[in-house]
């Protein structure tokens, strides 16, 4: 979307980028509940296998969690005996090159499209996740819910050693 | 090690304990990938992931970078993927489609039969160059069982049948799952790597023993672990929380061992009964319409939790899928998961099995990263030569025969499987070839 439609659509954009701001620095709180709590009730959180995946329903993806897998993941989060997070990650993540990418202001959607870099840190290993993420945002009173977030990561297809927390 | 001395190498493995240098030694490795994986049959891939000729995918079979394709006369290929020239890779995709697979070198151009077909400025090779000596190496054997594709690096040894023919009811249990009697591995791929020896994901396939433990975070407080199948309401009881021990129904699960290294484990007990959802049902019909309600009870009906085809592959019956576990160095290891797509179910189901495997086994995933915390931690603790020792005694002696299954019959929570893993790999590891 142009500057031209934003400005026409009365889209500020400052109030997405305080959004995705407070949503990664829930993540990186590790408060993972209220995390979830962003998210609608038919919310999704998707992270492709492949690059440009079409659909989560005819191919394996890294995360595709509805609001059920996503309590289930969170509950294992907070488990006292999960393993792989014993210790566990430390994270940081950045968020940029934010764009309003679809605004229907009518229905109260937008996508917000973002650069982000989240760099992990574990078990005396760190490491980097980056891509492109998709916040599909639905406004609901007078803040918004994730309808669907979607990460592309640019090493989505590779073998990656185990991920315990979403990115 | 390095001369790798039969003798020096059966003082590794003893009744109820294996040497820790089993997953440690990287001269006991480089051993095994000319022993075990230069001459075992070994999972490639299936036939419904190159379809159409000239449709390929690439692996690995142990050391050797390979390519398996369709053929124009419907044979599937396994050939080395390796130029005969000057030995680059010839194709580098993990999977695509090509009528001839060009070196990206020099340019030198094959059939997906591996025959040579061309190679640029012919009239500088050699004389006497003979084109037909210089196809792209072929793996010596190959064998097709429903589509399940293996092969073997070595010319002689045992036959394809005396290697596959006491899993093929565990082959038939999965693939009879689908209404139209095939299977496809065409829904994508999870991989995931860890920093351990490739035997501690082989082990873990049929471990019945750590779930209770190893998975504890996927247990809720009433010991009961989350809905894994499409249609269940909740998982399996693992755990007694009153006593807060091992479930009665887990402890009573049996393995079973059929030689070659091979070995199952009994169903994991759920509720069918009360399996239903739309998707569930759906699929239910269409497999009755197919095969006829009485046959669809019995495939319906689990009697198999995970499977081993040892050495490096594996199919799991609960969150359906083939497992196939590629060693990288001693202390590294790839393994691929294909989600499988029963062929004639309707597509809900498929994304139901799809969705859950997600959950269950993909790189970030809630059962298989506890798994690999699991693995990472013992090569850790396998570093320490305090102790030589790794026990793997539970419920020696206690093995028994199961004259209808034709198998030898243990408790889930023994390791007998285990031993018999390790027994194959001593049949293997003393040929000197």
């Amino acid at each position: 979307m142009d500057a031209a439609s934003s400005v026409a659509a009365g889209i500020d954009r400052a109030a997405f980028e305080e959004f995705l701001f407070r949503e990664a620095a829930l993540l990186d709180a590790r408060r993972f509940r209220d995390w979830m709590a962003l998210f609608a009730d038919d919310g999704t959180y998707w992270v492709p296998a492949v690059p440009d995946q079409v659909s989560p329903f005819d191919q394996a993806s890294l995360f595709y969690d509805d609001r059920e897998l996503m309590k289930t993941r969170v509950d294992r989060l907070d488990h006292p005996l999960i393993h792989v997070q014993t210790p566990p990650s430390r994270t940081a993540h950045l968020v940029g090159n934010i764009m309003v990418e679809q605004a229907d202001a009518a229905k109260g959607e937008f996508v917000v499209g973002s650069t982000v870099i989240m760099v992990e840190y574990r078990d005396e290993a760190q490491r980097v996740f980056a891509g492109r993420q998709y916040h599909r945002l639905r406004l609901v009173g007078e803040g918004f819910r994730i309808v669907q977030k979607r990460v592309d990561l640019i090493n989505c297809d590779c073998a990656f050693e185990a991920i315990a927390v979403p990115i | 090690m390095r001369n790798g001395h039969t003798g020096e190498i059966a003082r590794l493995i003893e009744p109820g304990r294996v040497h820790r240098r089993v997953y440690t030694d990287p001269d006991l490795f480089e051993l095994e990938m000319e022993r075990i994986f230069g001459s075992a049959w070994l999972f490639v891939g299936h036939a419904s992931q190159v379809p159409k000729p000239g449709d390929y995918i690439t692996t690995e079979l142990g050391r050797q970078p390979v390519v398996m394709c369709r053929h124009r006369d419907g044979s599937v290929q396994v050939l080395l993927n390796r130029c005969s020239h000057r030995g680059a890779k010839v194709v580098n995709e993990r999977k695509g489609h090509a009528p001839r697979l060009v070196c990206c070198y020099h340019g030198w151009s094959y059939d997906t039969d591996g025959k040579l077909l061309s190679v640029p400025v012919p009239e500088g090779s050699g004389k006497g160059f003979d084109k037909g000596a210089f196809g792209l190496a072929s793996a010596p054997r190959v064998g097709d069982y429903r589509g399940f594709i293996f092969a073997s690096l070595a010319a002689t040894g045992a036959t394809f049948e005396d290697h596959i023919g006491p899993m093929k009811g565990n082959i038939d249990d999965l693939v009879d799952r689908a209404p139209d009697g095939t299977l496809a591995l065409d829904l994508g791929m999870h991989r995931y790597v860890y920093n351990g020896n490739w035997k501690l994901q082989v082990e873990n396939v049929l471990d019945s023993y750590h779930v209770p433990f190893g998975h504890a975070s996927t247990v809720n407080k009433d010991g009961v672990q989350f809905a894994r199948r499409e249609g269940d309401q909740k998982g399996a009881a693992v755990i007694e929380t009153k006593k807060q021990q091992t479930a009665g129904s887990w402890r009573d699960r049996k393995s079973y061992i059929v030689g070659n290294g091979h070995g199952w484990t009994s169903n994991t007990m759920l509720d069918d009964g009360k399996r239903a959802s739309p998707a569930f049902d759906e699929y239910k019909r269409v497999l009755a319409d197919k095969v006829g309600a009485e046959r669809a009870t019995q495939i319906l009906t689990p009697r198999l939790h995970n499977s081993l085809i040892y050495p490096n592959m594996s199919i799991m019956g609960l969150n359906i899928h083939v497992r196939v576990i590629k060693p990288l160095a001693v202390d590294r290891t790839e393994v691929t998961i294909y989600p499988i797509r029963l062929c004639g179910a309707p597509d809900s189901m498929n994304f139901g099995n799809i969705r859950l495997l997600n959950v269950t086994h993909s790189a970030a995933s809630f059962v298989q990263t506890d798994d690999l915390e699991s693995f990472v931690r013992t090569q850790k603790g396998l570093r320490s030569n305090l102790t030589d020792w790794v026990d793997i005694s539970r419920g020696l002696g206690d093995e028994e025969p199961d004259r209808e299954l034709n198998a030898t019959r243990g408790l889930a929570t023994h390791e007998m499987v285990v031993r018999a893993q390790y027994k194959a790999w001593l049949g293997y590891m003393r040929e000197a070839n």
